[in-house]
Order: structure tokens, then C-alpha cells, then sequence
């Protein structure tokens, strides 16, 4: 299956890849898997005290389209207020990357990612 | 779900622990029964009740064969029907999943098939652990949400042993 030039660019030079430490309480972290591929994603935030996204990473194991796709949800999800990134959408996603129908779920599994990153970060505070 | 169910087409009870070489073994008798070789002079009707019981016999076997695929068979026979791509939130058991594909990638970096070969017995230590509790719990309707947990854990790691074999594969050439 040949993959958008997007998923390609993301695959090869994928953004934000890294780790941050999961106890420190302004970090958010997201862990989702997708098993019947056997996709494993980690996107974690880090908030400041305005609410505002300043920092996300990821690490997919997973297909070039899981790869791009949380990819391209910690690029968007910077600089966004928490409500804000909730709203963003696989469906999203998946138009910018071009996703073909059987990839789509690599979209729901980072927007599956994004919101347990946000509500692990507001479990921490006490938002809940 | 088909009528009969992939069980009784092998006049076996539905349960997960079964004799794989023994289900292999009466597959193939039963392939041969059904073989459109058999039936090049029947009617037509019967060759086409023969395809199609060739072709319900390959799924059924197909499904039981493998442990996770079995799995889930089962739980859809209780009347769970669980569709195959989900997201799933095991946060521990994912956190353990990255762990094992981080120490994958460092053996494939440094080529290491003795350490390939110590990472897939530990592999399916995890996996045969992985089915005995999925053995224990599966028909228990109280322990359904664990049931399910446990099969999606299998699924993970099958998808990862056919990783390790692929990484094998490639370390050989």
C-alpha cells in the first residue's frame, strides 16, 4: 500500500519524539494500544500554569500511518489550552495525512492517545 | 456467528486448552472428505455443498488454531461479540509492551540472535502464562472484563512474536 507524502515526511522525520518523566505533576501521559496490529503509543504533555500545552512527545511502536499520525497530534496539540486539544479529531487527522479507510484507526488510536494524556494530566490536579 | 459452530465441526467441546497436533490431525481428515477431487463426478449441488464445507472447515480451523483467535471465538460464543481492532487502555501492560519492543530494537541494532533466542523463551513463558489465566476465566460470566483483557494481551503478543521471527529472519541472511 503506498502511503501519502505526508505520512512519508512524519515517518521519516517524525516531531517530538522523546519521553518525559511520567511523575512530574505537570506532565500528562497517554498510553494506548491498538492489538490486533500490536500498536503501542505513549503522547505526554506538558501544561503550564495558564492551562496551555508548552511541550508534547510521543513514542509509537506501530505502522507509518500510527507513527505519522500521533506525529502530527503532538505537533497540533502544542501551544493549544487543554479544551482545546481535546477537540481534535481522528477524522482530522486522518484528512491531513490522507489516510486510506483500513489506516483510519491509527487516527482513532492517537486521538484515543491525546484525551488519555489530557485526563491523566487532570487526574494529577485534581480536575477531575 | 455461522451455524455449526468451529468446535462441533470437529466434534470437540467449546473450550480453550486443546490438543493442537490432535486438531490438526482431524482437520486433515476431515479436509480430505470434503476435497473437491472427491466430488469431480458428483452433481452439482453436492460440489457446492463440498466447497462450502471446505471453506467453513479452513475458517473454523483457522480460528482455533491460534490462541488469541480462539480466544476470542469463545468470548463471542458467550455472546461477547469483540470486534478486532479496538483501542485498549492496560496501562501497565503497555508500558511492559514498550519496554519489550525498546529491548527488541536494541537487539536488532546490535545483532544479537543469542539474545534474540533468550527474548522469545521469555516471550512464550509470558504468552503460555498469558493463556492458562485466559483458561481459568473465560467461561466464568463474573470474570468477563478480565477475559477480555487477557485476550487482548494475547493478540499483542502474537503481533510481537511475529516481530521476533521476522527480526530472526532478517539476522540470518
Amino acid at each position: 500500500m503506498a502511503y501519502s507524502e505526508k505520512v512519508i515526511d512524519h515517518y521519516e522525520n517524525p516531531r517530538n519524539v522523546g519521553k518525559m518523566d511520567a511523575q512530574d505533576p505537570d506532565v500528562g501521559t497517554g498510553m494506548v494500544g491498538a492489538p490486533a496490529c500490536g500498536d503501542v503509543m505513549r503522547l505526554q504533555i506538558k501544561v503550564n500554569e495558564q492551562g496551555v500545552i508548552e511541550d508534547a512527545k510521543f513514542k509509537t511502536y506501530g505502522c507509518g500511518s500510527a507513527i505519522a499520525s500521533s506525529s502530527l497530534a503532538t505537533e497540533w496539540m502544542k501551544g493549544k489550552t487543554l479544551d482545546e486539544a481535546e477537540t481534535i479529531k481522528n477524522t482530522q487527522l486522518a484528512e491531513e495525512l490522507a489516510l486510506p479507510p483500513v489506516k483510519i484507526h491509527c487516527s482513532v488510536l492517537a486521538e484515543d492517545a491525546i484525551k488519555a494524556a489530557v485526563r491523566d494530566y487532570k487526574q494529577k490536579k485534581g480536575l477531575l | 456467528m455461522g451455524s455449526p459452530c468451529h468446535f462441533a465441526l470437529f466434534d470437540l467441546q467449546p473450550s480453550f486448552r486443546l490438543d493442537l497436533e490432535q486438531l490438526a490431525v482431524r482437520y486433515r481428515e476431515l479436509a480430505r472428505n470434503v476435497h473437491p477431487d472427491r466430488f469431480a463426478d458428483a452433481s452439482e449441488r453436492e460440489q457446492r455443498l463440498a466447497l462450502e464445507h471446505s471453506a467453513s472447515l479452513n475458517e473454523a480451523y483457522r480460528t482455533l488454531k491460534h490462541a488469541p483467535s480462539r480466544a476470542r471465538y469463545l468470548l463471542a460464543l458467550r455472546g461477547d461479540e469483540l470486534p478486532l481492532e479496538v483501542t485498549v487502555q492496560d496501562p501497565d501492560f503497555l508500558m511492559q509492551q514498550m519496554h519489550w519492543r525498546e529491548e527488541l530494537e536494541d537487539l536488532q541494532d546490535s545483532a544479537d540472535l543469542a539474545g534474540v533466542a533468550v527474548f522469545k523463551r521469555r516471550l512464550k513463558v509470558a504468552q503460555d502464562e498469558l493463556n492458562e489465566s485466559f483458561a481459568v476465566c473465560w467461561d466464568a460470566p463474573q470474570r468477563r472484563t478480565e477475559a477480555e483483557r487477557l485476550m487482548r494481551r494475547m493478540q499483542f503478543l502474537d503481533k510481537l512474536s511475529h516481530e521476533v521471527r521476522q527480526l530472526e529472519e532478517r539476522l540470518d541472511d
